[in-house]
């Protein structure tokens, strides 16, 4: 055989949203050469002689002829099936004429079809016939298959639970709005019920094109009908082939069983007819407008605008979450924040950069007292870059707080200060910042902050980081003393919003910081001019060289190389 | 015009002092922004754990919006109620968290609070039940007013958020 087989019978899964009753396969089944042509020549004297030869002899002896020359009219067949389109095999065929043989309405309804097929003179199909959804077998064939080759495998229990589950065509009434009237829990699940609910499964129609593959003038024989192709559509537009569609590579085979061993190959092609391209453009024309449509009236309920800072400003929009305290050492926890904008940041005059939370009692968390506060602010603040080149980097903006407790007496306790520099990068940051408060040497002062209250302050909160009166080139704390305490946990999302990050993203996306985007804003411009500068000075000189007389450029070559030997 | 999805859950509680939790939850966002699809408020069922200290509800989010700019971005407040044996609901904590502004799947924990009222009312609290509330629920994601109140800690809701954005990039927003 000089075409490869197709030997990958796993299953092909197709996606549609056309109405699966488009869908048409074409099967070409075809006899190669049976493997059992020798075998045949060393039976036939002996079968010649046989008495108990099957009354097909006759029938063979005429068809004889036609075997020797090679080539039998039943030995290849094509068919183009539609969508739970049915052929009756000669099985059906000869049951459903009788009349007495059918008991249900499908029974009944095939009586009728084989009759009118009787009347306009026999069946068209004589190897390839399908079994749809509806039939018997298929019903069968979902019912139980034995998964190995054991002799005595047998049906395990959850196969026999798995078989009640009827994987196809549910009458599941669709859950609508009225699904809050019913009832949400059944007490008493039926037996109907646990069969509909307990495995998930989307209505499936299954349809099974069969082959049969008896030899001549003996088709019928159920163990000689073979599946060929199995297909499987659910309501969602699935089609599930097994085995695939043959396109490009070889037949599949089929080799049968018996003394005969007779060899089928058969393959499978999509003969659906295709959109026409007029049609085709039409539908994405109907989508694209729809597309559109949908676009419209989104603009018409939000507006098609968006806020947008001016020119050259960042504009930093901190969502933040005061979330906890935790590792305090009295109770009744609160705290007081703000934030401190740097030179050349702004914020909108109606902003509040500071708030005080509420007051919290503790509870104990792994040995630790935490206070939750949950607390929200929103900070929104501008930079203006105004001249890169001018003295220190620009700074970014801090958070300030200090963390009080309140005790029985409504006295209060400075129990820690701390700050933070708000995330430079934007996304989520879950910041925790220890604290330290002042002490006095001697314990005469912690007694007293412990039964009376009241205890050391900073003057100036700004003293937890830089102070905002400092100016020089080294902060000293030397000889001031604090006490590490608690923890205080924040939670940010930054959001940074700049014309520059409209920018193409290819160049940006090399670019570290914020302040490098920006600031590289004006800097990239000029390393491009400079660059373009010198594309074009290069190109003028290439241009020029070219235009160079070449004895100039020999000359000059020449007198390289004799320089060049010279200082060898 | 840019689009933000909210597609999550939430997971349940922990850390509260009793069992039989449910949680009332909505969202809240600026005058920019506006609701293009999905349910702004809920409220879950009552979960009794038996053996385990954590509350599940497994409660779903699904919500779209639109919005014309970065101010208000949304906000989701949550409450905590407890169902006790007689069937009365308390109060058990209140909540909030932004909705994360990064894209992606983000697990959050938020922390609750509780109003807490005269050591009279603790005690009573404490044998029959109940407690104070908040007269506006406005409070629960503002922090305006916040001071005028004496809290106390309570345990923590999860939740899980996947974030979808849409459109933020061509405004020159980095989140």
């Amino acid at each position: 055989m000089a075409e490869g087989w197709n030997t990958d019978n796993g299953e092909a899964i197709y996606r549609s949203q056309d109405p699966i009753k488009n869908l048409k396969i074409r099967i070409h089944l075809q006899r190669i050469t049976s493997t059992s042509v020798l075998l045949q020549q060393i039976q036939e004297p002996t079968a010649g002689h046989g008495k108990n030869l099957l009354p097909l002899a006759t029938l063979a002896s005429s068809r004889a002829t036609a075997a020797s020359s090679g080539y039998r009219p039943d030995d290849e067949e094509e068919a183009v099936i539609g969508w739970q389109e049915k052929l009756f095999s000669q099985f059906e065929y000869d049951l459903y004429q009788n009349k007495a043989a059918c008991q249900s309405p499908l029974d009944r309804q095939y009586h009728q079809d084989v009759l009118k097929l009787e009347k306009a003179g026999g069946r068209k199909n004589l190897r390839i016939f399908t079994y749809t959804d509806y039939d018997r077998y298929t019903n069968l064939e979902e019912h139980w298959q034995a998964a190995t080759n054991s002799v005595k495998e047998v049906p395990t229990y959850l196969t026999e639970r798995m078989a009640n589950v009827r994987c196809r065509r549910q009458d599941r009434r669709p859950m609508d709005g009225g699904g809050l009237k019913m009832r949400l829990i059944t007490w008493e699940p039926s037996e109907e019920f646990i069969r509909n609910n307990h495995v998930i499964n989307t209505p499936m129609q299954t349809m099974y094109i069969m082959g049969d593959l008896g030899p001549y003038g003996k088709l019928g024989r159920r163990e000689q009908e073979y599946v060929l192709c199995t297909i499987k559509v659910d309501s969602n537009g699935v089609i599930t082939i097994k085995p695939d569609i043959t396109g490009s590579k070889g037949p599949y085979r089929i080799e049968m069983g018996g003394e005969k061993r007779e060899l089928w190959k058969y393959t499978i092609e999509n003969a659906s007819v295709a959109v026409r391209p007029e049609e085709q453009e039409r539908e994405q024309h109907m989508y694209k407008d729809l597309y559109v449509r949908h676009k419209e009236y989104l603009n018409s309920l939000v507006g098609s605008d968006f806020e947008m800072p001016a020119p050259g400003t960042l504009r930093l929009l901190v969502n933040g979450e005061l979330v906890s305290a935790q590792g305090y050492e009295f109770d009744n926890l609160y705290i007081h924040f703000f934030l401190e904008l740097p030179k050349r940041w702004s914020s909108p005059a109606f902003q509040q950069l500071s708030g005080v939370t509420q007051t919290c009692a503790t509870k104990t968390l792994h040995k630790d007292s935490v206070a939750y506060f949950s607390y929200p602010f929103t900070f929104e603040a501008f930079f203006i870059q105004e001249d890169e080149s001018e003295d220190s980097l620009p700074q970014w903006p801090a958070l300030y707080f200090e963390v009080l407790s309140l005790d029985f007496w409504q006295r209060y306790r400075v129990e820690g200060y701390g700050s933070l520099l708000l995330p430079a990068t934007p996304g989520r940051h879950v910041l925790t910042a220890p604290t330290w408060r002042p002490i006095e040497l001697g314990t005469r002062s912690e007694l007293r902050r412990f039964f009376i209250g009241g205890s050391p302050e900073l003057e100036d909160i700004t003293y937890a980081r830089v102070p905002g009166t400092f100016q020089g080139d080294r902060l000293s704390r030397f000889g001031f003393r604090t006490e590490t305490t608690g923890s205080v946990t924040f939670n940010f999302y930054c959001i940074q919003q700049s014309r520059a990050f409209m920018e193409s993203s290819a160049f940006r996306k090399r670019m570290q910081s914020v302040l490098d985007r920006l600031g590289g804003f004006s800097q990239q411009s000029s390393i491009h001019n400079v660059l373009e500068a010198f594309q074009r000075a290069r190109h003028r000189m290439q241009h020029v060289r070219e235009n160079l007389p070449q004895d100039l450029i020999t000359t000059t070559a020449s007198a390289m190389s004799s320089i060049r030997q010279s200082t060898a | 015009m840019a689009e933000v999805h909210i597609i999550g859950q939430i997971v349940g509680a922990s850390g509260f002092p009793q069992h039989s939790l449910f949680c009332k939850w909505g969202i809240h966002a600026g005058g920019a922004w506006k609701l293009l699809s999905g349910v702004a408020e809920g409220q879950t069922q009552v979960d009794n754990p038996q053996n385990e200290e954590m509350a599940f509800w497994s409660h779903p989010i699904d919500i779209h919006f639109a919005t014309k700019g970065l101010q208000g971005w949304p906000k989701l407040h949550l409450q905590v109620w407890h169902q006790d044996s007689f069937g009365r609901h308390e109060l058990y904590g209140y909540s909030f968290c932004h909705v994360p502004s990064s894209p992606g799947f983000h697990q959050l924990e938020c922390v609750t609070w509780r109003p807490q009222g005269s050591w009279q009312e603790q005690l009573s609290q404490l044998f029959v039940g109940g407690g104070p509330q908040l007269k506006n629920s406005d409070l629960i994601y503002s922090g305006a007013d916040r001071y005028r109140l004496q809290t106390t800690a309570m345990g923590k809701v999860h939740l899980q958020l996947g974030v979808l954005l849409r459109h933020f990039d061509r405004y020159g927003v980095e989140s």
